[in-house]
């Protein structure tokens, strides 16, 4: 590594877990501590002639994407799924996720996301939630909740929802664009998602099936009890502190996929559909050179690489479909199909 | 039964992972002096632009040489005794092996250069993890660079010192870029794309004499043409040659040629000894030689290598050749025979008439004989099945679509390409 300029150290240590990474990462956990904990925001929302911390939240969000997406863009304007992808999730962030609530607010109308589904918008599946919305929310929710989600997974796998849609990925592609090959490539880091990510999905699965539980047997205190302390400790935990202070604080350290990696249970389902669907990443036989390059700029932290030296095309349940790997490719080996799926042990450790 | 493989590059490494997948009993040593992991010597040009830091250069992650029992000995071999089957080690040690397999890998070519002989400092090939640290040691305080050789290599330096906004001359000395596999009209796009990045690439100039200061420092050059360019750093990439000067001192010596010569088992001229990848010149039935330095030859002979040391006699043969490189930003797919014809074969040269992208399908008239594809990506299996299937250069051009490999949304579009006839003529005329 070599740093001639200023600007070259500094970019150095922002983007490698230097001090200013740190700074950065420290910042924002502190960020998200005190737009969740306490109320500190809340003048500073009013001041902005904004209705609340979340509405003010919102906002920096989708500033963060569209500033960070215009930067993509035009890194990888030579890439026209880059600069497509792009585009949609950025636009789906600026309609659905923050134009569009704040008019039905001004409308009178209950705050909904269209692009948020369950299990990652778990309250839509919990009946006293769901049923205090307009009857064409309700469609529009179990409609993808249940059929149209997981139809997508098979057809396109879930970089549909996690690259295309997901305002938690389109935050990572865009605004975290500088630290995405941080992620942990080791097959230790492998093994510890698959229990993470599987973990929170059951408990996502319990927490819905007991508000359901709670819905039908409302003269059952001990239902009403566990169901309501199951949602609130789901809430806390996977919702603010994971997806939230864990999820984007920690961005300059443990790259820009931690959350959507390990913790996501709309990810962990949509992997399990990913699995036995039509997408994979096609290797072209005997072309690699090893570089590591797909590797390194995998945000998944999938060795794309032990893969594509092995002339194996695959399909891994992580994989999110960003395409950056063959974006990067040197050598041109890799490219995101619509095919059929292939089996993804890694080859050289089982 | 004890294998030990000299070499941890990627032939020598290839083979240790074939045999253990084959074995699980044998016991593997591979010694390396150069470094203490397989790194991935291609990669070399991203570390020094530091789009990856060092241990991402590896392939494999640490742990495989251990839960595949892969011992590694950081020394050089500095003999072999065939008849014991032992070898010397630097250090003094002494090792001894049942089979062996020598996977020595290539040096850097040289020249008579006046001047060399007094070089201490400045100079580096690009191939080594030396020369990385040379480089990124060299390139902060380096105010001009000199770039010798028309190559991959040569270019792949050129654009990391483009990348440091080091000002680079790049002395080629053919008439035009890397003509043992572009043409003209591909060579003059690669050339605009050099241009448009401020290097001074200079044609059919070469290296005369290497000037140095009073400590040994390389500080400026004179070339051919006799032009004096001042330097503080000097990139010598005019390729590699198989590494086997060490061998030559060896009590036991294998046969050697251009490289340690061995037959299409790719079993040198001692017992129980094999050699494979860039140090490996095989001479096949009927007397062609090959020597391949191409990063997918030495894993296919590794792993030919594993096969026959556990027993089986498996010859080697070459697919229909293929390979593919980026020159800055674009990309290149070569297959078949290209450039290796005689002057005047046709070829259907496709140009796009703004961008850098071409397309050259050289046939025989009745049949494709190779492509060369420049600025967009291509699938170079479907493109060998059309050689294999001897299809005709109309069904060629007709299919081209199926072969192309760019990403979603971005397939390249073939119908504004210029089609023209253009003879093939080599700049040495006919091989």
């Amino acid at each position: 590594m070599i740093t001639p300029t200023l600007l070259g150290r500094l970019h150095h240590d922002v983007t490698h877990r230097g001090v200013t990474a740190w700074i950065v990462s420290a910042l924002l956990i502190g960020f998200y501590i005190l737009l969740y904990f306490t109320e500190e925001l809340v003048p500073v929302a009013q001041a902005m002639g904004l209705d609340g911390k979340w509405t003010l939240y919102g906002l920096l969000y989708t500033v963060a994407m569209v500033g960070g997406g215009a930067w993509v863009i035009f890194k990888y304007r030579h890439n026209r799924y880059q600069v497509i992808r792009t585009l949609v999730v950025v636009g789906v962030q600026v309609s659905f996720g923050f134009s569009i609530p704040l008019l039905l607010k001004f409308l009178q109308q209950p705050e909904f996301y269209f692009s948020y589904f369950w299990p990652l918008k778990i309250e839509y599946f919990y009946p006293d939630q769901i049923l205090k919305f307009p009857t064409p929310f309700i469609i529009w929710t179990v409609l993808f909740g249940v059929l149209l989600s997981p139809l997508l997974g098979v057809f396109l796998g879930k970089r549909w929802y996690c690259s295309w849609v997901c305002g938690c990925g389109g935050l990572a592609n865009t605004f975290g664009e500088p630290w995405r090959h941080l992620s942990d490539k080791s097959s230790t880091s492998w093994r510890i998602e698959k229990v993470t990510i599987h973990t929170v999905l059951i408990i996502a699965l319990l927490s819905t099936a007991l508000a359901v539980l709670s819905a039908v047997l409302p003269q059952s205190a001990e239902v009403q009890r566990l169901s309501s302390s199951f949602r609130t400790y789901y809430g806390l935990v996977v919702g603010m502190v994971l997806s939230g202070v864990v999820g984007t604080g920690l961005y300059p350290i443990g790259g820009t996929r931690v959350w959507c990696r390990f913790f996501c249970p709309m990810a962990a389902l949509q992997g399990l559909v990913q699995k036995v669907g039509r997408y994979r990443i096609k290797v072209k036989e005997d072309m690699c050179i090893s570089c590591g390059l797909c590797s390194t700029y995998c945000e998944m932290g999938i060795d794309v690489r032990s893969y594509a030296q092995a002339n194996q095309s695959f399909t891994r349940a992580s994989c999110v479909g960003c395409g950056l790997c063959a974006e990067v490719c040197p050598r041109g080996v890799l490219r995101l199909e619509n095919v059929r799926a292939a089996s993804a042990r890694l080859p050289i450790l089982q | 039964m004890h294998l030990v493989i000299v070499g941890n590059g990627v032939a020598g490494i290839t083979c240790a992972l074939e045999v253990r997948a084959r074995d699980p009993s044998c016991r593997i040593t591979v010694i390396s002096g150069e470094t203490d992991h397989f790194f991935s010597r291609t990669a070399l040009m991203y570390a020094f632009m530091d789009r990856l830091q060092r241990p991402e250069l590896e392939p494999y992650e640490r742990r495989v040489y251990d839960e595949k029992r892969i011992d590694r000995v950081r020394d050089w071999v500095v003999d072999l005794d065939a008849g014991a089957r032992c070898l010397t080690l630097q250090s003094g040690k002494s090792m001894t092996y049942d089979k062996l397999v020598l996977a020595l890998g290539a040096r850097p070519r040289t020249g008579g250069w006046d001047g060399l002989a007094a070089v201490k400092d400045g100079l580096v090939n690009f191939v080594s993890m030396q020369d990385l640290d040379a480089c990124e040691r060299l390139a902060p305080l380096a105010k001009r660079a000199v770039v010798v050789g028309g190559g991959l290599i040569g270019i792949e330096l050129v654009e990391c010192l483009v990348h440091f906004r080091i000002p680079v001359t790049f002395l080629v000395r053919e008439p035009w870029y890397w003509p043992v596999a572009l043409g003209l009209e591909e060579s003059e796009l690669v050339a605009a794309q050099l241009l448009h990045h401020g290097v001074d690439v200079r044609f059919g100039d070469g290296l005369a004499t290497i000037q140095t200061d009073a400590a040994g420092r390389v500080n400026g050059v004179t070339t051919t043409a006799n032009h004096a360019l001042p330097c503080e750093l000097l990139g010598i990439c005019i390729g590699v040659q198989p590494a086997i000067d060490r061998l030559r001192s060896f009590k036991s010596q294998p046969a050697l040629a251009k490289g340690v010569l061995v037959n299409e088992l790719l079993e040198t001229s001692l017992p129980e000894v094999w050699a494979c990848g860039d140090c490996a010149e095989i001479q096949f039935t009927g007397g062609r030689m090959l020597n391949e330095t191409i990063w997918y030859s030495a894993k296919r002979q590794g792993r030919l290598v594993a096969e026959n040391v556990l027993g089986k006699s498996a010859r080697y043969n070459p697919p229909i050749f293929f390979n593919s490189s980026k020159f800055f930003e674009m990309e290149f797919t070569t297959v078949g025979d290209v450039m290796n014809q005689p002057d005047g074969t046709p070829s259907i040269y496709r140009r796009h008439p703004t961008r850098n992208v071409s397309q050259r399908i050289v046939h025989n008239g009745k049949r494709v004989l190779g492509f060369n594809m420049l600025g967009s990506r291509w699938n170079h299996e479907v493109l060998q099945q059309w050689i294999v299937d001897a299809r005709s250069p109309e069904f060629v051009t007709a299919h081209l679509k199926d072969a192309q490999f760019d990403v979603e949304f971005g397939r390249f579009p073939l119908s504004a390409m210029q089609e023209t006839s253009i003879p093939l003529k080599g700049c040495w005329g006919p091989t």
